[in-house]
């Protein structure tokens, strides 16, 4: 029977042989440039304004604070809300797409297992998280250093910590690796959508809506909502910015991370018993 | 189990929600047969051909390919068209049969070139998929069905959206396939014309449950089906009193020719019955068509 390597290495040549598949990568490649333009330009004071408000009577700086890393940090909020667009446009689309196009027929009837063809899927959408979770960080990080200037990070955690551009560069890199966890727990919860649909649209729409309901219920301090926010998996996504403390919190990482993992797997083992037991009809 | 058994399905059904699409459907397909399945819209064809390929899951009943059941390296010698061939518009065509041949395993360029040469798709095959016709999709499907030199072809309407020269290509194909590489061929049509050129075997299906099942020539002479074409000088005058006639089993009267259902041995009466109302007989043809053995069968179960 088929290799799962040969299947991910066919679902790979199909997804980046779509125009759907780049339009994250073109957006950002025009978007953080522009940003970072933008601030070099007319934000540039207003923002070492804001940044330094409420030190100014505590510390005395020199030079400047505001730079592309910071800039990049900031950037990564994005990654709560506007970004997982670009993994559900993808991963929303992978199997319903295959179903609404009657593709499926052809797939299905070769000598490869339904598990093969899942898993192969499943994977390809974890490379294209991966690839465009990291092309934002190169971009955003790149693009800081090269269009505003690298120099130290300053980050405000529960003090002010200042970090080495070289320290900064390694944590970014950690952070984006947690990212990448962050938006396949999104990847996965469309990929289950997608198995379950035969049109994509429903799945884009579908995760989109519970990631926004649940990332207001993670940030509401209601109390009443304490019994469900650990089963909220947008109560982990702030793993990403652990990497931005010191000592770096490994045990919260490591129990974000295990939480995370969860999330994904039984979101894959549902899509897994959901496509298994599909008919291909149309 | 039969050695040269290539499908074999037993009491094989199909529920969907409360209405049953298949029921209890026994197919008995040896190798080297051309085998027509037919069968009005609806009847549960397709959904036979999906479990058979396992695209559905059979509620009850079960299938034997080449004498194995549930083993998906057994899809690796069947090639399959199921009703129109869906492809990867973004792709070429070329690259559609690259990544079945790739899924599939064992099936060189060469293969596929060859494949395209038959369906006479060489030239076009770089192009993208949504730049295709119909017909061109079609025979793409034909290709990618072929390209692995399978030992069992199932076909599900194989020449709709072709054109009279394709579909006769495809017919030729077909029968060549089977007569020259002895390659079963399970062949779904709603062309019986199709059907009786290049069946050796058939099975008609209605509302799910198979009617008949048999060799096409075998049935036709068994079930003592025959039409008898009748040409006279006053055919509303002869259908009138064929009509009226209780050995006579159905007359129709279509452009001034009349078709007479009745027996073989009944055909020197029909003439006698017919001279002596004074009636001239110009011609008289015996015919056995599937088409109208067909519609016979359909109208018995209360279809038309």
């Amino acid at each position: 029977m088929i290799s799962l390597l040969t299947a991910t290495r066919l679902e790979l040549i199909k997804t980046y042989s779509r125009y759907r598949t780049y339009i994250g990568f073109v957006t950002i490649s025009i978007l953080v440039p522009l940003i970072m333009w933008l601030v070099r330009k007319y934000g540039f004071d207003e923002m070492q304004g804001n940044t330094l408000n409420s030190l100014e009577n505590s510390f005395v700086f020199v030079g400047s604070l505001v730079n592309g890393l910071l800039i990049s940090y900031y950037l990564m909020t994005v990654l709560w809300v506007h970004f997982p667009f670009f993994i559900v446009l993808v991963g929303g689309d992978i199997v319903a797409s295959e179903s609404s196009a009657g593709t499926f027929r052809l797939w299905l009837s070769r000598p490869v297992s339904r598990f093969t063809v899942l898993t192969s899927k499943f994977l390809a959408t974890f490379i294209y998280t991966s690839s465009i979770v990291f092309f934002l960080g190169l971009c955003s990080v790149g693009c800081g250093i090269l269009i505003i200037g690298g120099g130290d990070l300053l980050v405000f955690d529960k003090g002010i910590l200042i970090l080495s551009q070289e320290e900064a560069l390694l944590r970014f890199l950690l952070a984006y690796s947690l990212a990448v966890c962050v938006q396949m727990v999104v990847a996965s919860l469309s990929f289950l959508f997608s198995t379950m649909s035969n049109n994509s649209v429903g799945p884009i729409i579908g995760t989109y809506a519970i990631i926004v309901v649940s990332l207001i219920l993670s940030v509401l301090r209601i109390d009443a909502l304490d019994g469900i926010r650990p089963y909220l998996f947008t109560s982990y996504f702030d793993v990403f910015f652990a990497p931005f403390a010191d000592p770096i919190p490994w045990e919260e990482i490591k129990f974000n991370l295990s939480r995370l993992g969860i999330f994904i797997a039984v979101f894959y083992s549902l899509s897994l018993i959901s496509f298994l037991r599909k008919d291909i009809c149309t | 189990m039969n050695k040269d058994q290539i499908i074999q399905t037993i009491n094989l059904s199909k529920k969907y929600k409360n209405r049953w699409a298949v029921t209890d459907i026994n197919l008995d397909i040896r190798q080297g047969q051309v085998f027509g399945f037919l069968g009005p819209n609806g009847a549960g064809k397709s959904t036979t051909i999906r479990m058979l390929l396992s695209l559905i899951r059979p509620t009850r009943g079960a299938f034997r390919l080449f004498g194995c059941a549930n083993s998906r390296n057994i899809y690796r010698r069947i090639g399959a068209l199921i009703e129109k061939p869906d492809f990867y518009l973004y792709l070429s065509g070329y690259r559609n049969l690259k990544i079945l041949a790739d899924l599939t395993g064992g099936i060189s360029n060469d293969a596929i070139n060859e494949a395209l040469e038959i369906v006479k798709l060489k030239g076009r095959e770089h192009e993208k998929v949504k730049n295709y016709s119909h017909g061109m999709k079609q025979r793409l499907g034909i290709a990618q069905a072929l390209m692995s030199n399978p030992e069992l072809l199932i076909l599900d309407e194989p020449t709709t959206g072709l054109d009279p020269e394709g579909i006769k290509e495809v017919r030729d194909l077909i029968t060549d396939m089977a007569n020259d590489l002895g390659i079963t061929i399970f062949l779904s049509s709603h062309r019986l014309y199709e059907i009786e050129q290049v069946c050796t075997h058939m099975a008609i299906i209605d509302h799910g449950k198979m009617v008949i099942q048999g060799d096409v020539q075998g049935l036709l002479r068994d079930t003592n089906f025959f039409v008898t074409e009748v040409e006279v000088d006053n055919p509303d005058k002869a259908y009138k009193l064929l009509a009226e006639e209780e050995w006579i089993k159905k007359t129709t009267l279509s452009e001034r020719i009349l078709k007479v259902q009745v027996a073989g041995n009944f055909r020197p009466r029909l003439v006698d019955f017919l001279v002596s109302h004074d009636l001239k007989v110009s011609s008289i043809v015996p015919r056995t068509h599937l088409e109208d053995f067909y519609l016979s069968l359909i109208e018995q179960r209360g279809q038309i």
